[in-house]
């Protein structure tokens, strides 16, 4: 403890192992401490199905119903990766993918007046869907072709349409498209969990829509890839990227101080030692007086014996409920995973169910996608309240991230940790940044 | 990519790996003949992780490095810079590629990932006989064993430093006593510095695992949805050999 670092980071959430492995990569000397026992933080799965129950201070332990303990690897919260977004991207550049193994998401669904759709991820498909009309997959089918197009440095694609200028909204009016097909595409394309983006200029959505069909066109069925053995081992990967180019770890790390000198941190004190560092990266409950409330998400940990009703038995999916279906402001998503993806025993199935809270009853506002699980064997409610830095670290030389919020991807993780990359450099986050500069593999080829 | 060179990567639940591999097709033919026909190498036929895992100083990294490069550092301190090291064996008959998987420090302070035990086939855990404490560890090493590895994998605990007999405290027999109440364990004593009983370990510890695996590469329908989004690294040839960070 007692030295000199050139960055701490507390807390081993995804955001801040990414960060970690930034860093020493680069060259930096790097301590990363974590509170728990384990890796994760807020991004953690969690391991046995007894911590579960601890954590959520269930009675008693688990039935036996529930097969053996250490088969579960339960998510925290509940996302999967957009299979051309930004973290694939990242995992690919540091070579992280060396310590994971994906499998793709069998679908995708939508909910409509009381019954869910798949998302078509095929013209065959698209062509026998419910979700539209026969004339109104016509225009939407002009409007797919025209986004896919559509470059935002080259006019000619643009068949006049300004994409910093031009809403959504008249985009659509452009194509003759309905209140079906705008709904569709808003949220279950381009997955927006609110309508204000109709109103705004069209280029964050024309991008949004490229990437989801970027992304369903590399391994078909849905845009969607999950690690084997949850989430929790994105963090895992890149914390261990970090330590092979030097970075410390220390788990089970009570934080005491952060000890902070003419308004600038100078080091962090834990049980009786201070670390000093230059600066210091850390998740907002480590720095609570540096934050505030932006808003509280609910999430639902459902575990069945069953797939979901109407999917075809997928063995993973994803269900949308747009918020103008249930008469809310934000969408409302259920991730489902299973045994196939080893986080759960033989024949279980695992879905979470996320959405913003707007009300004081939270548990109510999830109603209906609570019934589209039925019968749920168990379930875990946690409601928690979403962070963002009021210090961006300019004079503290703190970087504080954001809490994983209830969209349905990593993508706003990435911006966060782009951001934060800023903050902290004075310089664009870079992709290349994130490459292994050395070779660590070693050992003959194959003879 | 021809369907024999599919690999069995994991017991139970039988995921099949895309890999990126090379085609094969030539008899087998010793290195310095590949090297000179440019023909390119038979690839693996089975690929096996390996983690070695024990306390602080005990000699994980230096146990690998004689196995994998017939080298040994003495004053070498907590590895950086290694991810794993590969090492191919011939056994049984087969071509086993042996990715031999390092700590990167994390366990100085008891903090390596329930990850790394993941997807070992082989675990080696090793104490160091001069050191008390790092053969009163094992217990916490194995407490992370069984709530992390799989149930398949072959375990074996060495106890290192043998060239250290005048300050030998842990005897053979209490090293023995401890792997024979674990079923399945192995046990045996080496010395990474002196080059003894290294090879032999290793090799055995990859025959057990051998010897558990189907003979036929299994049926390829079991599940072959298992993504790596990237195919193996290749390793470059004629590397020099790892620079240590020696401090």
């Amino acid at each position: 403890m007692n030295e000199e670092y050139d960055v701490i980071v507390l807390g081993t959430g995804l955001t801040e192992c990414i960060l970690s492995g930034i860093m020493s990569v680069k060259g930096k000397k790097v301590l990363h401490m974590d509170r728990n026992s384990y890796y994760g933080a807020e991004s953690a799965s969690i391991t046995p199905l007894e911590d579960l129950y601890k954590r959520f201070s269930m009675p008693g332990s688990p039935p036996e119903s529930m097969g053996k303990g250490r088969d579960w690897n339960v998510d925290l919260i509940p996302k999967f990766l957009m299979a051309n977004g930004q973290l694939v991207r990242m995992l690919l550049i540091t070579q992280v993918t060396r310590y994971l193994d994906f499998k793709v998401i069998e679908g995708s669904f939508v909910y409509k007046k009381g019954s869910i759709y798949k998302v078509p991820s095929t013209e065959t498909e698209a062509l026998g869907s419910s979700l539209m009309g026969i004339f109104e997959k016509r225009r939407f089918r002009k409007l797919l072709v025209f986004i896919a197009n559509f470059d935002e440095n080259d006019p000619k694609t643009m068949e006049g349409v300004d994409p910093k200028q031009s809403t959504m909204r008249d985009v659509y009016k452009k194509f003759d498209l309905g209140q079906d097909v705008i709904d569709f595409t808003g949220h279950a394309l381009a997955l927006y969990r609110t309508d204000d983006y109709l109103d705004l200029p069209c280029l964050e959505t024309i991008n949004r829509i490229k990437l989801y069909s970027d992304s369903l066109a590399r391994y078909g069925k849905s845009p969607y890839l999950y690690p084997l053995y949850g989430l929790g081992e994105l963090p895992q990967g890149f914390a261990r990227l970090s330590a092979i180019y030097g970075g410390t770890y220390m788990l089970n790390k009570p934080i005491e101080e952060i000890v902070v000198e003419n308004g600038k941190v100078v080091g962090v004190k834990s049980e009786g030692e201070v670390a000093r560092c230059k600066q210091l990266i850390c998740d907002p409950s480590y720095v609570m007086d540096r934050v505030t409330k932006v808003g509280q998400v609910i999430r639902v940990i459902c575990i069945m014996s069953h797939p979901i009703k109407n999917t075809s038995d997928a063995n993973s999916c994803q269900i949308i409920i747009p918020q103008n279906q249930v008469n809310r402001q934000h969408d409302i998503y259920v991730c489902m995973i299973s045994y196939a993806h080893n986080v759960a025993a033989q024949g279980k199935y695992v879905a979470i169910i996320s959405t913003t809270v707007e009300t004081n009853d939270p548990e109510k506002e999830i109603k209906p996608a609570l019934e589209l699980l039925e019968p749920v064997e168990q379930k875990f409610v946690s409601v928690s309240d979403q962070f963002g830095p009021v210090d961006l670290g300019v004079e503290s030389q703190i970087f504080v991230s954001r809490t994983y919020d209830a969209t349905t991807h990593f993508e706003t993780t990435c911006d966060d940790i782009k951001d934060i990359y800023k903050r902290m450099t004075g310089t664009d986050f870079d992709f290349a940044e994130m490459e292994r500069k050395k070779n660590d593999i070693f050992g003959d080829a194959a003879e | 990519m021809d369907s024999r060179y599919d690999i069995q990567r994991r017991g139970g639940g039988g995921g099949i790996n895309v890999s990126g591999g090379s085609v094969g097709g030539s008899p087998a033919l010793t290195g310095a003949q590949s090297r000179r026909r440019k023909i390119p190498p038979r690839p693996a036929d089975y690929k096996l992780q390996i983690i070695i895992i024990g306390s602080r100083g005990v000699g994980k990294t230096s146990l690998m490095e004689r196995f994998t490069d017939d080298t040994f550092c003495e004053a070498c301190k907590s590895t950086v810079g290694v991810d794993f090291k590969i090492k191919t064996v011939e056994l049984r008959g087969k071509k086993i590629r042996l990715q031999i998987w390092d700590t990167a420090g994390q366990e100085r302070f008891n903090s390596i990932t329930s990850a790394y035990y993941r997807s070992a086939k082989g675990i080696v855990l090793v104490y160091d006989i001069t050191k008390q404490e790092t053969f009163d560890d094992l217990p916490k090493w194995m407490k992370m064993i069984d709530k992390y590895a799989s149930e398949d994998a072959e375990l074996l605990v060495v106890g290192n430093k043998l060239d250290c007999e005048t300050d030998r405290i842990i005897t053979r027999q209490q090293g023995e006593r401890f792997a024979s109440r674990i079923s399945g364990m192995r046990f045996c004593e080496a010395s990474a510095k002196d080059n003894f009983n290294v090879d032999e370990m290793f090799l055995k510890l990859v025959d057990d695992i051998l010897s558990k695996m189907p003979l036929e590469v299994p049926n390829k329908a079991l599940s072959n949805s298992i993504l790596s989004l990237q195919p193996e690294p290749e390793v470059p040839p004629e590397l020099p050999p790892p620079r240590m960070r020696c401090c």
